[in-house]
């Protein structure tokens, strides 16, 4: 072979074995599998969320509770320093108790995860300036990590357009931004029970030892979140039993009692991680349990308005879950969450009924096989079902304070939205044959159609959800008339007196120096705490009553109104000179003596 | 196909729109909610409107009750005074000006005549005529000062006269109760004053509070007091003083000498309750009228008002 033609014959081999260019548009196709894509865009909206609760927090005044968890995780993430520093001094059951009994009513787990959050990126690393934000950064990860895994959860049982329409409307529910930017538990809890549920899931879809363990240890985090937790068994228990109740049948004819493994990890692992995170628990285990057990089933019974009534003591009306659950999220997010759960109960009940029959036909031996593969649906739909139904239920139970409002049945929320997500699917999949139909539209306008529809469903979620800060506890959507709405129908405003902090620049041009301030329902450490951080003009002082100081807040709450009363009396005169409103409702007046 | 049929079967292909439509109407409802608010030129013409008008005898009211502080914030002290903020009822007044936005009314005025409207842009200022007035001819709240009553508590050594006092108003957060004024009456742990009373539906009254706090009674002489045809009244208890029920009732009784004009017991529950005794006889005079107010209860945080027409 001549020496041209083996370069040649080499060009040709080179040629043949170079690699084509890599195509980076592969990187957004998503294969059918959920996969790492699926989690880079789940990430990213949950980033995103993130992001935006974080910009966001400045402008947000402090809630009661989050001043008693700034305090209490402090010093826990003090403790935990203690610890790595001086174990033996740290584990003395003095200090122990000493710092664990601190807000001993709820659990670890936030306070934690706060205190640390303050200690290392405020106190250390200086990555956020205010130490409220640090405070709070934990739960607004852990409300980015719902975003997530309601993507990721919807994907799985529906589709990704699903998955991502419910990630949205879960993002654009007013009150719950609200809530998913404090340093309190509801946000984190609503997480946690949601990565419950789909651990749970994927361990009954994948089986195995593993994703039991995970489940079990998920499980404890979530009962070191918050009590909700202790609810959540009642959804676990009858779904496992369901899914494998061929195999329970079965081997209860063999004389054996088979409980499903991840029941099992549930019940022994869950336990031992809510021990070891809570070290307020290394004492007197049992007794302390029984009290926080009986601290939630005694609560006192706060005030809290509904339909222009205070209630104060049980019953609870029956009606005040699902009114509001109405009046405070989106329009059309109902709207696609009613087609959704309508077509899930359709298809589970003809599921069921076919099965029926199809049970009363065949022999034994092949029908567990042959209902199994129909049936896989099914179990993501009840198990879908319990989980949204379960937080929502117990607000029917005319012994459930009411106190607290949407905040205590956010739990719920990613599943109501994962199911507006499928009846989103479904009314995108009608649109799709409608719009092939048009003669005129090719590929590009039929998406160009599918997105506009898509925007339409997210942009007033977004608006409202937008116009609703700083006023979350009080944003009504206008399926009731918004604010306004919410006033006129005698809903409850707000809660927690974390409305101060936006009368700070009014206080500011108009108070004199030195000025004493009555805070009414704001806690004294939440005032320090804005002064601090120059939220509020440091030199006013903080008045525990109106008699005391020289200007007065009142933040509107129906059982409110009797401190007015007594600013009536103790100032002589009835004018607030300044009245904070949102769409015209008041959230705050001041009132100034003379 | 049927045209009707077709009509159908196309309405059924397109009905996904209901979806993307009801989101756009959403937020249209969004926008104009969101632009809807009163704006203050609204308010400041219907101030100025019953500014002109009103007289001080005349109830000024806001509705719907939600808008109250920012109508007492915009029509300021002058108007919105705790008088008409605090009524003991509305019986008393012989014009009512309702000042109302978003159509709301005050249930009390139904049965009244409906005197003017005028509309401010968003602002709806009515004037209502109250047909069963008649004039007050002593208010014994407005009369409870060092000047015009007397007060003592009364027990098994005798009658101790209560100090008509000026001190700092007595005042807390929540759950503290009814302001002690700085104007009052002390005699012992006791203080007895003017303020303003949450009821049972957190409806402010002015009233004359008086915290008893065992079972002495208290005696309120109020002077000169001109009589008409009945002593009309109304009496209450702290909200959170009344509202689980486990209270003794609290017993008021009037008298003028020797003559026994009435007397009103009020049990927990029942929120702001009116009263009214015929004074038929005393008509055209006056008089000393004493009340004196007993229960056998503690926390007893009760109050009342009168007058005489």
């Amino acid at each position: 072979m001549s020496e041209p033609e083996k370069n040649e014959k080499k060009t040709a081999a080179e040629k043949a074995d170079a690699k084509p260019p890599f195509d980076w548009s592969t990187l957004f196709v998503f294969p059918e599998k959920i996969g790492w894509r699926d989690h880079a865009l789940g990430g990213i909206s949950a980033a995103t969320y993130v992001g935006i609760l974080i910009v966001t927090a400045r402008t947000l005044g402090f809630a009661r509770d989050e001043s008693f968890y700034f305090s209490a995780g402090q010093s826990y993430a003090h403790w935990i320093e203690l610890l790595m520093h001086d174990s033996a001094r740290a584990l003395d059951k003095s200090v122990v108790d000493g710092v664990w009994g601190q807000n001993h009513e709820h659990p670890s787990l936030m306070k934690i995860l706060f205190g640390l959050s303050n200690l290392y990126f405020h106190e250390k690393w200086e990555l956020f300036k205010d130490a409220s934000t640090a405070f709070r950064f934990p739960g607004m990860v852990m409300s980015g990590m719902a975003v997530w895994v309601t993507y990721l959860f919807g994907a799985r049982v529906f589709s990704r357009r699903a998955g991502f329409v419910a990630a949205v409307l879960l993002a654009t529910m007013p009150q719950l931004f609200y809530n998913a930017h404090l340093a309190c538990f509801d946000a984190p809890i609503m997480a946690m029970w949601l990565l419950a549920v789909y651990i749970y899931y994927r361990s009954v879809q994948e089986g195995g030892l593993g994703w039991a363990i995970a489940f079990g240890i998920v499980y404890g985090l979530t009962l070191d979140t918050k009590h909700n937790a202790w609810i959540l068994p009642l959804v676990f228990i009858p779904h496992a039993f369901w899914v494998q109740r061929f195999a329970i049948a079965k081997n209860l004819k063999l004389g054996r009692l088979v409980i499903p493994t991840n029941l099992v990890t549930m019940a022994v692992l869950g336990p031992l991680v809510l021990y070891a995170l809570w070290p307020w628990l290394w004492s007197d285990t049992i007794t302390r349990i029984q009290e926080w057990v009986e601290f939630h089933t005694h609560h006192v019974y706060y005030n809290m308005e509904f339909l222009g009534k205070n209630y104060y003591e049980p019953p609870s009306p029956p009606g005040y879950m699902p009114l509001l659950v109405i009046a405070t999220v989106p329009g059309i997010t109902m709207l696609l969450f009613f087609i959704g759960i309508f077509d899930r109960l359709r298809a589970l009940v003809l599921r069921f009924a076919a099965s029926f029959k199809k049970e009363n036909a065949q022999p034994g031996a092949s029908r567990a096989e042959d209902a199994r593969k129909p049936a896989r649906h099914a179990e993501a739909d009840v198990l879908i079902f319990l989980a949204f139904s379960a937080p929502l239920a117990v607000f029917l139970l005319p012994a459930t304070p009411i106190f607290g409002g949407t905040k205590h049945w956010l739990p719920a929320y990613p599943f109501l939205a994962m199911l507006a997500g499928h009846g989103f699917d479904l009314a995108a999949a009608k649109a799709d044959v409608a719009f092939r139909k048009v003669r005129s539209w090719n590929a590009d306008k039929i998406e160009i159609a599918h997105a506009i529809m898509m925007a339409l469903v997210f942009v007033a979620p977004i608006a409202e959800t937008a116009h609703s800060h700083p006023f979350g506890i009080g944003a009504y959507v206008p399926t009731v008339g918004g604010f306004a709405g919410g006033a006129d129908l005698g809903l409850n405003r707000q809660f927690w007196g974390y409305t101060t902090q936006s009368v700070g620049p009014w206080l500011e041009k108009n108070a004199p120096r030195n000025a004493r301030v009555f805070i009414h329902d704001t806690t004294g450490d939440a005032w320090n705490r804005m002064e601090a951080e120059g939220r509020i003009r440091g030199d006013l002082r903080a008045a525990g009553s109106p008699g005391d100081a020289d200007f007065a807040l009142v933040q509107h709450e129906l059982h409110m109104n009797e401190v007015d009363d007594q600013i009536w009396v103790a100032y002589g005169h009835t004018s607030p000179a300044y009245v904070l409103t949102q769409d015209g409702v008041p959230f705050v007046s001041v009132y100034r003596r003379k | 196909m049927q045209g009707p049929e077709k009509a159908t079967k196309w309405l059924k292909s397109w009905a996904f729109a209901a979806v993307p439509l009801v989101g756009l109407v959403e937020l249209g409802a969004h926008v104009a909610e969101v632009r809807g608010v009163t704006p203050d030129s609204d308010w400041t013409a219907a101030r100025d409107s019953v500014k002109a008008a009103a007289r001080p005898e005349d109830l000024i009211a806001f509705a719907p009750r939600w808008v109250d502080p920012v109508g007492r914030e915009k029509f300021g002290r002058e108007l919105a005074t705790i008088e008409r903020e605090a009524p003991g009822d509305v019986s008393r007044f012989p014009r009512a000006f309702e000042v109302s936005i978003r159509g709301k009314h005050w249930p009390e005025f139904e049965t009244w005549k409906r005197d003017d409207e005028k509309h401010f842009g968003a602002v709806t200022v009515t004037t209502f005529e109250n047909p069963g007035y008649r004039p007050t001819l002593t208010d014994l709240v407005s009369n409870l000062d060092g000047e015009h009553a007397a007060v003592s508590h009364v027990d098994a050594s005798g009658e101790a006269a209560c100090a008509w006092n000026i001190g700092a108003p007595l005042t807390g957060n929540l759950g503290f109760g009814p302001a002690i004024p700085s104007h009052r009456f002390e005699c012992g742990g006791t203080r007895v004053g003017v303020s303003v009373v949450a009821d049972m539906d957190y409806v402010p009254h002015r009233c004359i509070y008086v915290p008893l706090s065992g079972s002495t009674p208290i005696r309120i002489t109020f002077k000169d007091v001109t009589f008409g045809d009945v002593l009309h009244g109304n009496h209450g208890l702290y909200v959170e003083a009344e509202r689980m029920r486990t209270g003794a009732p609290v017993s008021i009784s009037f008298s003028v000498g020797e003559e026994h004009i009435g007397r009103a017991e009020h049990r927990d529950g029942e929120s702001w309750k009116g009263f009214e005794f015929s004074t038929g006889d005393l008509k055209g005079q006056k008089g000393d009228l004493v009340a004196e107010i007993s229960s056998s209860g503690s926390r007893r945080m009760y109050c009342f008002e009168a007058i005489t027409r």
